[in-house]
């Protein structure tokens, strides 16, 4: 065979490809991307639960009727419910007999005898309709009037106060996101300028033959990509396991939602592995991004 | 082409190791240089490849006044300037046939291009043979000639060499020159620095000896 013939072949890469800092870029990134899965899945997993939680307690009020001396506790409960039914936005009234009401209380104070004679608070589960809600307001107003010892709980608090925890642990979560991020923007420039440092020759007699820096920065553009995307599917599929790991294990209403948030056949399906498919696709665009910058720098600064 | 006014170079706070060299390198002109080991004939090559910057006094290369030259501009100007280094400087990952092509690679010629000739520069200095190995296989006189055919591959109007002839034997060295010569005559503008007096006495052309950093030329 002619030496013509051998050499067409396609020429070897200008910058040798044996660069030992590109292989611990990737298993470095691969943590960074792994941890971002967690997050960002953690992100979603948090306010998929909050919304479920809010979403139980918003279709349900409850009415309490203390007994008042001198009234007639059943009475009382008939007029509270004959309210409660005429208010437009009520979908149900139930009333809890004596028994329920006994039952509720019973964790915390245990089977006591004889619990009947005391004063128990009785209860009303009302089912409301979220879109269309009564004016809490106005009926709270209403049954005060009418009923003495009824007071209303809307859930209002406890809604508040898990809104409140899911918003500090959102912002926790996208603070750790930014934190990785700069974490392995940290990463991409050390190991950009390690394999620049073990390619100082190459660099310089490709400078000396009239290299232009954008050219010396191509010929490692796509080393770099294949280092963000591995990366980045490595963290993918360990977050992704970790996920159904943590689903077998966790209490059952957080495991039903990360199940579902896993399932392929879920309707959120495109949206929850988007977020999750967001991580190698931001990995790549740092290491390619930061790695450019900084290979342009690094060169700018040869003559 | 080339042109120096009393430029002066020091490294660092160090003492001046080029002192007011003046001269003028003509388009087509052909030119020795030499003088003792360390006098500052690399130096002074160095300065007219744009890799370092006179201290003091005045230069041009190509028309262009060398401190308005910016970095951008390098790239593009070191493709008219051919260089062969000392040490030879090829990279280690490549073949001879890849060293050779670099500079058209660079410049974003496709192989088809430049292949065939490659490979006629490769016959022409006895590289041939030698086409698809790694420089470390290479013996010192064959990474010189590698280092020279990567010189002049991309017909370069200006051509400076450190010493070109300093591995080779006697009849191949005669054969480099006539390959400087060849060139020469095509257009580009040679500067040679080297010891081998038998080379300088063979091409006939100007020299200009360099002393503890100072220049004197001599016909």
């Amino acid at each position: 065979m002619s030496m013509s013939e051998k050499t067409s072949h396609r020429p070897e890469p200008i910058i040798p490809p044996k660069a030992a800092p590109l292989r611990t870029l990737v298993m470095a990134m691969a943590v960074m991307c792994y941890l971002a899965v967690l997050a960002a899945g953690g992100l979603v997993l948090i306010n998929r639960s909050v919304e479920a939680w809010t979403g139980d307690l918003e279709r349900e009020i409850t009415v309490q009727v203390r007994e008042v001396a001198g009234r007639n506790m059943e009475e009382d409960l008939a007029k509270a419910a004959a309210i409660l039914q005429a208010t437009p936005g009520i979908l149900k009234v139930t009333v809890l007999d004596e028994k329920a009401a006994i039952e509720l209380l019973e964790p915390w104070i245990g089977g006591i005898d004889g619990l009947e004679d005391l004063p128990v608070p009785r209860l009303i589960a009302v089912e409301i309709d979220p879109d269309h809600p009564p004016d809490f307001a106005a009926l709270d107003t209403q049954l005060r009037n009418e009923v003495p010892g009824v007071s209303l709980d809307t859930h209002k608090r406890w809604q508040a106060e898990l809104t409140r925890m899911a918003r500090v642990l959102t912002t926790l979560a996208y603070a750790i996101l930014v934190l990785i991020g700069i974490c392995a923007v940290a990463i991409v420039i050390f190991a950009t300028r390690a394999a620049l440092e073990a390619n100082r020759e190459v660099v310089e007699v490709l400078h000396l033959v009239g290299a232009r820096d954008s050219f010396i920065a191509r010929q490692v553009w796509g080393r770099f990509l294949k280092t963000g995307l591995t990366a980045g599917i490595i963290g993918l599929i360990l977050g992704i396991l970790t996920f159904f790991l943590a689903a077998g294990a966790a209490p059952e209403s957080f495991a039903a939602i990360s199940r579902e948030f896993l399932s392929l056949t879920s309707a959120k399906l495109l949206q929850n592995y988007l977020v999750l498919l967001a991580v190698p696709l931001v990995a790549t665009l740092i290491c390619l991004i930061t790695s450019r910058v900084t290979l342009m720098r690094i060169l700018k600064s040869l003559r | 082409m080339v042109r120096l006014e009393n430029v002066g170079l020091r490294y660092g706070h160090g003492p001046e190791v080029l002192r007011d060299i003046s001269f003028v390198l003509a388009p087509g002109e052909f030119r020795f240089l030499t003088g003792p080991s360390g006098a500052g004939k690399t130096s002074l090559l160095r300065l007219l490849f744009l890799s370092l910057a006179p201290t003091r006094g005045f230069m041009s290369v190509f028309g262009q006044d060398t401190t308005q030259i910016g970095r951008s501009d390098l790239p593009l100007l070191r493709r008219r300037i051919g260089i062969v280094f000392q040490e030879f400087r090829l990279l280690d990952h490549l073949t001879t046939y890849e060293n050779v092509a670099l500079p058209l690679r660079v410049a974003g010629l496709a192989e088809e291009k430049y292949r065939a000739d490659v490979m006629e520069l490769l016959k022409w200095v006895g590289l041939a043979e030698q086409a698809r190995v790694m420089p470390q296989v290479l013996s010192g006189g064959e990474k010189q000639r590698a280092a020279i055919a990567r010189a002049v591959i991309a017909k370069p109007q200006l051509l400076l060499a450190d010493e070109p002839t300093g591995n080779v034997d006697p009849a191949l060295a005669k054969r480099l020159l006539r390959l400087f010569l060849e060139l020469n005559r095509l257009g580009t503008t040679v500067l040679i620095a080297t010891h081998d007096t038998q080379l300088i006495a063979q091409a006939r052309m100007p020299v200009m000896t360099l002393e503890q950093g100072e220049l004197r030329l001599a016909a």
